[in-house]
C-alpha cells in the first residue's frame, strides 16, 4: 500500500529543512505557526485530516452534511478520512470505534481529525483556570501542583483571549480569586445573556447550597465565550475563513462580511454555519504565508531520532490524495525543532508508536476528562429555548473552595438548547407526543408549543484528578487502515470525582426546586450515556471532549514528560503542546489554557530560534 | 378530481394542526409524497389517500387505530414536524414487506430546516435561519401570549 519516496517533489512536497515542523493544525499548532511565521521563521504544518474547512464553499458542505445527518452528534458535520479515523460519540455504546475501550469504564469524549481540529465543533467556553487550580496539592492535598502559577500564565491568558476572540466582561469574571492584569478587559463585550438566563438568575441568585461543610451562595453568571460580539476599543472581530485554492477567490484568507457577530444559530456544536465562533482556521489564515507551508492529508507516523544526540532528526508522515482510500506515500519532514500539537491522545500515541518518552513512565498516563451529569426539566412558563448560542451562562460558584479537599469541584452550564443534548429533542418530544401520547392535529401542535417552549437543560461538569491508571497506550493488535496504532484507553472514575458527581446531581435538583422547574431527568428515556454505580445510585455521565494529562508538565524529569516550556525532557528539540501537558484541569474547559500555554511556548521558541 | 397532493395536504392539515398555507409554505409536500411512494409498496399510497379522502366519515382516530394505516400516519406526522422518516415497525413490515427507503433517515437538508417542530417551539432550526445578534435575549412570543 505504501511506498517510500526519496524524491518528494513529485507530490509538490519538497524535503527542505524548515525551522519548525508542527504536527497538527488545530488551535495549538495554528497559534505556534502564526507566531513563529510572523517572527520570520519557516514553519511546516502537517495535518492528518483534509483541509475541507478552509474554503468557505467547502465549509458550507459540512453545514449541509449536518442538516442531512440522521444523528446530530458533535461529529455529524465532520466525517473523517478513511485512514485517519476519529472517536465518535455513537461508538461509546457499541465499544467498537476508533478507541479501544479497555475499561473498566468507557471514556466518554471525542475529537476531530480535520484541519482546524476540535475547535470546528467546540462550544467556545473560554474560562481561565482559577489560581487555586494550579496548586491543588498544596492547597487541598489532592492531585498535583502545576510547575507554573496563575500569574506566570496570566499575560498569556490575555494574549490567548485576543487571538481567539473571547467575548466577556472582566467585571463578571473576578470571583473565586480570579484576578486580571490592571486595566485589562476582554476584546469583545460579553455575549448577551439569554432570556432564560435572566429568568433563572432572578429565581436563583443568592440561594445557597451545602457542599460538605461549606455553604456556598449561587449566582448565574455570563461566561467568556469564543464567539464574536460587540468589539471593545479598536479590536476587530475575525469572521469566517475563506482560503481558496490557487486561482480562486480574491486572495484574502478571511471573509470580510460574514461571522463578525454571533447570530444565534444555536449550533455551536457541531457547526457554526457563519463561523462567528472561533475555529483554528482563523489563526492559521493569519499566519505569514511567505514562510508557512501547510500540508494537509499528511499523517505523522513516526518520530526519527539521531542515535548519538537523542534529538529528533525528522518526522515520517504518510501523505494520501484520496480521503476515501488508504493509499499513501511516505515522506520525512525535517526541521530545527519539532512541535507535536496533534491532540492529547494523538501526541501520546505518536510518541509511544515511536518508542519515545518512556523514561518517567508518565507518558500516556493521567488522562482526564470532565465526566458530566445532565439535568433536564420543565419551567413553569415559556423560557424561549432552542434559540441563541447553545449556552450563554453558567453557575461557577462551585468551582473552588475548601470542599475540594473532600470531593471534586463542579461547574454548571445552563443551556439555551432545550433538551436537545440529553434527549434528542425536539425530535424526541414529537415522537413521544405522536407515538406514546397518541396526539395529532391541533392537540399535537398545542402540546408541542406548551412543552418545547419550557424545556430547561443543565450540564454539570465535574473535575477529575490525574491518576496513573487512566491512560492511553498502544497495542500492536489494534491498528488503523494506515497501520498506525489505535488508542487503547483505560479509564475509571474515582471516589473523589464520583462524590462530586453525586453532589452535582443534588445541586441541580435544589436549583430546579428553587426555580420552580419540574425535574424531568430520566436517563432511561434519554440519549444513551455510560453509567457508573455510586452509593446505591446510578450516575449517567457524558464526556465533555476535555482530554488532558497524557504528557504531564513538571519540574522533575522523573515525574513528568515535558518541562514548563512544554519541551520534552528526553529530546530537547521536541515540544509537546496542548492539554496533554496539564497536571490538573480544574473545572475550566481546557482550550483557553492550552492556547495560553502554546503562546508561551511560541514565545520561548522565537527567542531560542533567534540565538 | 382532487390531486394526490391535495389529498395529502388535506390529510396532513388534520394530522399536524397546521393550515394548508403553512404546510405548502414548507415547500416539502411533493418531496414527502415522493418519500411515501419510495417506502410503501406499489399502489399503497393511493389506497391510503383514498382512505383518508373518506374523512370525516372516517376519523383520524380510526386511521390511527388501523394496523395498516396507523404506523404510516404517525410517520407522516413525524415527517412534517421533524423532516425525517422513521423505519416502520417489524410487525408492519412482516405483513406489507420492506423497501430499502424504509429506514431511519432525514429526508434532505431542506426537510430538516422545514420541520414544524421549530415553529411549534417558537424557535428556528438549529444551524439555520439565524435570528440575529442578541435575538435570544428577547422574551419568546409564547411568553407574551
Amino acid at each position: 500500500m505504501s511506498e517510500h519516496r526519496s524524491d518528494e517533489r513529485a507530490n509538490g512536497i519538497d524535503d527542505a529543512q524548515h525551522d519548525v515542523v508542527v504536527v497538527g493544525a488545530g488551535i495549538a499548532g495554528s497559534l505556534v505557526a502564526k507566531r513563529l511565521t510572523q517572527a520570520g521563521f519557516s514553519v511546516l504544518v502537517l495535518e492528518a485530516g483534509p483541509a475541507t474547512a478552509a474554503a468557505f464553499d467547502d465549509y458550507s458542505n459540512h453545514v449541509q452534511a449536518f442538516y442531512a445527518a440522521t444523528s446530530k452528534g458533535p461529529e455529524s458535520a465532520w466525517p473523517p478520512a478513511a485512514g485517519v479515523p476519529q472517536p465518535d460519540t455513537a461508538d461509546i455504546r457499541t465499544g467498537d470505534g476508533y478507541f479501544v475501550q479497555a475499561g473498566p469504564l468507557p471514556y466518554g469524549s471525542t475529537y476531530t481529525r480535520l484541519q482546524g481540529g476540535s475547535t470546528l465543533h467546540w462550544l467556545g467556553v473560554s474560562l481561565r483556570m482559577l489560581p487555586e487550580d494550579f496548586q491543588l496539592q498544596s492547597s487541598y492535598g489532592v492531585g498535583r501542583d502545576w510547575p507554573l502559577d496563575y500569574w506566570a500564565l496570566e499575560p498569556f491568558y490575555g494574549e490567548a483571549e485576543h487571538e481567539i476572540g473571547v467575548a466577556a466582561d472582566v467585571v463578571d469574571q473576578t470571583h473565586l480569586g480570579l484576578e486580571f492584569a490592571p486595566g485589562y478587559d476582554y476584546p469583545m463585550h460579553r455575549i448577551p445573556p439569554s432570556y432564560s438566563d435572566r429568568l433563572l438568575a432572578a429565581a436563583v441568585d443568592g440561594m445557597t447550597v451545602n457542599l460538605g461543610e461549606d455553604q456556598l451562595a449561587l449566582k448565574v453568571r455570563n461566561y467568556p465565550a469564543a464567539r464574536n460580539s460587540m468589539p471593545r476599543g479598536d479590536y476587530r472581530p475575525v469572521g469566517a475563513v475563506d482560503q481558496r485554492r490557487a486561482g480562486q477567490g480574491d486572495g484574502h484568507g478571511l471573509a470580510r462580511d460574514l461571522g463578525q457577530r454571533c447570530a444565534g444559530n444555536t449550533a455551536c456544536t457541531p457547526i457554526c454555519p457563519i463561523q462567528a465562533k472561533y475555529n483554528a482556521g482563523k489563526t492559521l489564515a493569519q499566519a505569514d504565508g511567505r514562510t508557512l507551508q501547510v500540508v494537509a492529508q499528511a499523517v505523522a507516523s513516526k518520530i526519527q531520532l539521531d542515535p548519538v544526540t537523542g534529538e529528533v532528526r525528522g518526522i515520517e508522515y504518510q501523505r494520501y490524495d484520496d480521503p476515501a482510500s488508504a493509499r499513501h506515500t511516505v515522506h520525512v519532514a525535517r526541521g530545527r525543532v519539532y512541535v507535536l500539537a496533534a491532540h492529547a491522545i494523538e501526541n501520546a500515541k505518536l510518541m509511544l508508536a515511536s518508542g519515545l518518552g518512556s523514561a518517567s513512565g508518565m507518558l500516556g498516563r493521567n488522562l482526564m476528562d470532565h465526566p458530566s451529569i445532565y439535568g433536564w426539566g420543565l419551567a413553569s412558563h415559556p423560557v424561549g429555548p432552542y434559540r441563541g448560542p447553545l449556552s450563554t451562562s453558567g453557575i461557577d460558584d462551585l468551582r473552588g473552595g475548601p470542599f475540594r479537599a473532600r470531593h471534586a469541584a463542579l461547574r454548571v452550564d445552563v443551556g439555551n438548547d432545550g433538551w436537545r443534548a440529553p434527549t434528542g429533542a425536539p425530535d424526541s418530544t414529537v415522537t413521544d407526543a405522536v407515538a406514546n401520547r397518541g396526539l395529532f392535529g391541533t392537540a399535537l401542535r398545542e402540546h408541542l408549543r406548551s412543552t418545547l417552549s419550557r424545556h430547561v437543560r443543565f450540564s454539570l461538569n465535574v473535575e477529575q484528578l490525574p491518576s496513573r491508571s487512566n491512560r492511553v497506550s498502544i497495542d500492536p493488535r489494534y491498528v488503523d487502515l494506515l497501520g498506525n496504532p489505535r488508542p487503547v484507553i483505560n479509564y475509571d472514575i474515582d471516589e473523589y470525582t464520583l462524590a462530586g458527581m453525586a453532589a452535582a446531581k443534588r445541586v441541580y435538583q435544589e436549583v430546579f426546586r428553587r426555580a420552580g422547574i419540574k425535574d424531568c431527568t430520566d436517563p432511561e428515556q434519554g440519549v444513551w450515556f455510560p453509567s457508573v454505580a455510586y452509593q446505591g445510585d446510578t450516575l449517567h455521565y457524558h464526556g465533555m471532549g476535555h482530554f488532558a494529562g497524557t504528557h504531564v508538565m513538571g519540574n522533575d524529569p522523573a515525574q513528568s514528560v515535558v518541562d514548563t516550556d512544554q519541551r520534552c525532557w528526553e529530546h530537547r528539540n521536541l515540544f509537546l503542546v496542548g492539554s496533554g501537558s496539564f497536571p490538573t484541569m480544574g473545572t475550566s474547559n481546557p482550550t483557553l489554557t492550552l492556547a495560553a500555554l502554546a503562546l508561551r511556548t511560541a514565545r520561548h521558541l522565537a527567542k531560542e530560534l533567534s540565538t | 378530481m382532487t390531486s394526490r397532493r391535495d389529498l395529502f395536504i388535506d390529510l396532513s392539515v388534520e394530522l399536524t394542526g397546521y393550515s394548508r398555507v403553512q404546510l405548502l409554505g414548507t415547500g416539502m409536500s411533493e418531496r414527502y409524497l415522493q418519500a411515501l411512494d419510495e417506502v410503501l409498496p406499489d399502489g399503497m399510497v393511493d389506497e391510503f389517500l383514498a382512505t383518508s379522502a373518506a374523512l370525516p366519515t372516517m376519523t383520524i382516530d380510526a386511521i390511527l387505530r388501523s394496523e395498516t394505516w396507523g404506523p404510516v400516519t404517525r410517520n407522516i406526522m413525524i415527517l412534517w414536524y421533524c423532516g425525517r422518516w422513521t423505519a416502520l415497525p417489524d410487525s408492519w413490515r412482516a405483513v406489507h414487506g420492506t423497501r430499502p427507503a424504509d429506514s431511519n433517515h432525514v429526508i434532505s437538508a431542506d426537510s430538516y430546516q422545514a420541520g414544524l417542530q421549530w415553529v411549534a417551539a417558537g424557535a428556528h432550526p438549529a444551524g439555520a435561519r439565524q435570528q440575529g445578534f442578541g435575538a435570544w435575549t428577547v422574551a419568546p412570543e409564547e411568553a407574551a401570549s
